[in-house]
């Protein structure tokens, strides 16, 4: 019975095994077409390389072929890698394709290769070892599904800047899943020489590619059965064909085509999203008290940000100019300024998003300029952005656990031995990120995806990510914007508690009211020089300041407007926009904004 | 001489494959895959269009562009538009464009069989040239004439026309395209139609040079309409023709100095060095990421 089915099931195998070289780097959202390189360099160094299955073996010869396969192809995967990894979506595809297709015609003008003919390699994989070494690779993913190092694939995967700003070292990450998509493509390869008996350089070729990235994808490149749902799609549809007696030649393509389209048109996730995908919470189980952090923090008082002189250009305009500033433990700075002002810019710069054109900066240690963004997070800074970059297609929990990432220890290695101190460890960073998400309110939410929440609900999650690696400085842009007066109230007694704690926030936001109330200094920007510093009610009486808003000094006698917080649009300078005695001494927690937040993009793709 | 004129010929075919290509592309951001299918049907229905409509191979080529626009229609329609929104939709229309490939060459093998096939004997006027001493027929003429013509018409048409600066709003920003009234949806169906019918008159074209047409003859170009779009610049409409003429001139050259068998090795050499070093192409803009 099984003998029957034999090929087809070592098939099924082998398409699973190459179409997991593929998941290795879809899941971190990088698209290459290399792996049929990979598979070739290893398939025939592995072939010709191995001793004779006579003198050692059968299996002992299938061992060592592998193991200079996969070297070969994790190599190969190195030397490609290296230079290609700045390259992007089709980009890093072509670039891929190109080196399989210069691999491929390297080895066809080779003697030792045998050509076109081809080379001669006996068969000893059985589909036995077929399976087992499949399940080897699914066991491998399905451990590094959960693991810190999984997360963070997909995190750089959802939004590579925001995972960048969590710490993640982007660079090192993508290069690691390439390296073993080559390793799992040069296993694929050697496995697939020693059962078809005689390989060609032609039998990795682009449709070969094409067919191993079509398989991952149909059968789910977000999940680690995927591949294998895939492959066994993809190998069994011309078998029920077969059986079913569609003999004409075009018919059985014409159908295998259609039913990939209907796949990849109606099952978003591929096959593997027939499959319900278990959330995890946190279990009780554990001491909350062994979950500190092991983070450091300065001492209140200590300078955490230093700003000397700092400018930025843009092709001759000056975004920020002359930014000389200093924020010491323990403050709560808010950076307010008209928009254009340079506000977003300058906190950019001060996490090191964007290099600046002058001057310098040292932010809890780190040199801005030259310090890669995952080195100043991990010196203590993090933040959130202006327009929310949450991890989409993660639960609102995943989303907090990979802002954990710095916090939390390096746990795959680990789980793939089932060592239990791996779990232990993954407790203790959903335990950190449930208490996160109970802190901005959010606890009843953690399952959910990201993009199903509500606006401002990512907002707080955008927060809740950010405190989750424990930082001693929280950068919050704009996170008021699109917030009702109760939530922004909210929001700013969460600040208020959060600065009791000693964490030092620096936060832009347009709710003047909020910053007046909860900072304990505020800073003002105006064309990208600070135009006022000081308490806020030092700030709310400075002419400048209000000039700044207002458009004009002279017709605004009564600087408390500012502090009542208008409706006036500041773009619009006009002295008309001065408000009615009657909103001056109002409370501050209840005004209005003084600008209309710019939420227009929210829902842009 | 021989050689520069063939290069020359021939990659303009490769120009006008690219282009349709590119095209996509650059206002789009999406790759078609089922491009190249479109590629090879075209020339199995030129030839048919020959063969049993009793065209000439002149009278054939417009029919065969208005073909090539129907595919497109079809290919946005069913491939694409319904993948609209998604957040995949970059993988999966690379995948759905892959299956309706497939989908298309087996109707093509369905109605023609896997064979080769042929112009019907007689279907190529012999006129041929003498230029700087070396031969050139007036088909090859003509497929340069028809390639550049083409490629001039695309050119003025994005630049100049209404609709052309609706495709270069949508290229811009899909969204802000809309809100200001520039209807998406047509726009990138025509996008689709024009991209698919230039692929289809290369195709024609192609199948003329060498009088063979192939159900593989797709999958052959694919690659090199691939590598001509990055070394050209992706979306790059110029750069398109600049790279296929390139890499037309590489081929003739390769085969004629190094052997036929390491034709693709220069192509791909060149294009890995250009992404490595220029990847937004020769003449590609950079494109300045926000944060």
């Amino acid at each position: 019975m099984l003998d029957q089915y034999a090929t087809t099931l070592t098939f099924i195998a082998l398409g699973a095994i190459f179409a997991y070289s593929f998941y290795a780097v879809l899941i971190a959202g990088q698209l290459s077409l290399g792996q049929a390189g990979f598979a070739s360099l290893a398939a025939f160094s592995g072939a010709y390389l191995a001793p004779d299955r006579a003198d050692v073996g059968d299996v002992p010869a299938l061992l060592i072929a592998v193991a200079i396969g996969m070297s070969v192809g994790a190599l190969a995967a190195v030397m490609l890698g290296l230079p290609t990894m700045h390259l992007r979506g089709v980009f890093l595809a072509i670039a891929t394709l190109g080196f399989a297709e210069a691999v491929r015609v390297v080895l066809l003008n080779q003697e030792w290769t045998g050509g076109a003919q081809g080379l001669g390699v006996s068969r000893i994989l059985t589909v036995g070892m077929a399976w087992f070494a499949l399940a080897l690779v699914a066991y491998w993913f399905w451990r590094m599904g959960r693991s810190r190092y999984g997360r963070a694939l997909e995190a750089i995967r959802e939004d590579e800047l925001a995972a960048r700003a969590m710490g993640i070292d982007v660079g090192r990450h993508r290069l690691a899943a390439f390296v073993t998509a080559g390793a799992v493509a040069g296993l694929y390869g050697v496995l697939y020489a020693y059962y078809v008996r005689l390989i060609a350089p032609d039998d990795f070729d682009f449709v070969a590619a094409v067919e191993g990235l079509v398989t991952a994808v149909v059968g789910g490149s977000t999940m680690f059965l995927g591949p294998l749902l895939g492959s066994g799609f993809q190998t069994i549809v011309p078998e029920v064909q077969r059986a079913v007696g569609v003999e004409a030649g075009w018919i059985r393509p014409f159908l295998a085509s259609l039913l990939l389209l209907v796949v990849i048109l109606f099952l978003p996730g591929g096959l593997a999203s027939l499959l319900p995908r278990r959330t995890r919470m946190p279990s009780d189980a554990g001491d909350a008290a062994d979950d500190r952090t092991g983070r450091s923090h300065p001492a209140a008082g200590d300078t955490v940000v230093a700003l000397a002189g700092l400018g930025k250009e843009y092709g001759g305009v000056h975004a920020v100019r002359g930014v000389d500033l200093e924020i010491r433990a323990g403050e709560v700075v808010g950076l307010i300024g008209p928009n254009g002002a340079g506000k977003t810019t300058l906190v950019n710069m001060i996490s090191g998003l964007v290099p600046p054109s002058s001057g310098t900066a040292t932010v809890l240690g780190a040199e801005i300029g030259r310090t890669p963004v995952h080195r100043i997070a991990a010196a203590g800074v993090s933040r959130t952005f202006q327009h929310s970059k949450l991890f989409n297609r993660l639960s609102a929990l995943e989303n907090v656990l990979v802002g954990a990432h710095l916090v939390s220890r390096p746990t795959f290695l680990r789980r793939l031995l089932w060592l239990p101190s791996a779990r232990r460890d993954e407790q203790a960073a959903l335990r950190q990120a449930a208490r996160c998400l109970e802190r901005v309110g959010l606890a009843d939410l953690a399952a959910s995806r990201a993009e199903a929440l509500s606006y401002g609900d990512q907002r707080r999650l955008e927060i809740a990510r950010a405190l989750a690696s424990d930082p001693s400085l929280l950068i919050l842009d704009e996170p008021a914007a699109g917030m009702n007066h109760v939530e922004a109230g909210r929001l700013s007694e969460l600040i208020t508690s959060l600065a009791r704690d000693g964490l030092t926030i620096l936060f832009i936001e347009h709710n003047v009211g909020m910053v007046l109330q909860t900072c304990t200094r505020v800073v003002v920007l105006n064309f990208g020089e600070v135009i006022a510093s000081g308490a806020p009610g030092e700030i709310a009486a400075d002419p400048a300041v209000i000039e700044a808003y207002l458009g004009s000094a002279e017709d605004d006698a009564d600087g408390g407007s500012l502090a009542a917080g208008t409706a006036a649009d500041p773009t619009a300078g006009s002295p008309d926009g001065v408000p009615p005695p009657a909103a001056v001494n109002v409370d501050p927690a209840a005004a209005g904004t003084l600008e209309t937040p710019d939420t227009t993009r929210r829902n842009a793709p | 001489m021989q050689q520069l004129l063939n290069g020359i010929f021939i990659g303009s075919i490769y120009a006008l494959f690219a282009i349709g290509f590119t095209l996509v592309f650059g206002i789009l951001d999406r790759l078609n895959l089922a491009h190249p299918a479109v590629f090879a049907a075209s020339a199995f229905v030129g030839i048919e269009l020959v063969e049993r409509g009793g065209l000439s191979l002149w009278a054939a080529l417009p029919l065969v562009f208005v073909v090539g626009a129907v595919l497109g229609l079809l290919i946005e329609r069913l491939a694409f538009r319904p993948l609209k929104g998604r957040a995949d939709a970059h993988f999966a229309g690379l995948i759905s464009s892959i299956a309706l490939a497939g989908m298309l060459i087996a109707l093509l093998q369905w109605r023609y069989g896997p064979d080769t096939r042929r112009f019907p004997p007689g279907s190529f006027p012999d006129t041929r040239f003498e230029v700087f001493g070396a031969q050139v027929t007036l088909v090859q003429v003509v497929i340069l004439a028809v390639s550049l013509a083409l490629m001039v018409g695309l050119t003025y048409m994005v630049t100049r026309t209404r609709l052309g600066r609706g495709m270069r709003a949508v290229a811009e920003n899909p969204t802000a395209a809309r809100v200001l009234g520039v209807n998406v949806d047509r726009v990138t169906a025509v996008t689709f139609a024009i991209s698919s019918a230039l692929g289809a008159v290369a195709g024609v074209l192609f199948a003329i040079n060498v009088n063979t047409a192939q159900l593989g003859m797709g999958a052959a170009i694919e690659l090199k309409g691939l590598a001509v779009i990055i070394v050209g610049g992706m979306g790059s409409l110029p750069g398109a023709l600049i790279g296929g003429l390139l890499l037309g001139l590489a081929e003739v050259f390769a085969v004629q100095y190094i052997g036929s068998s390491w034709v693709d090795v220069i192509a791909f050499g060149l294009l890995f060095v250009i992404l490595l070093l220029r990847p937004q192409g020769l003449l590609g803009a950079r494109k300045v990421r926000e944060v």
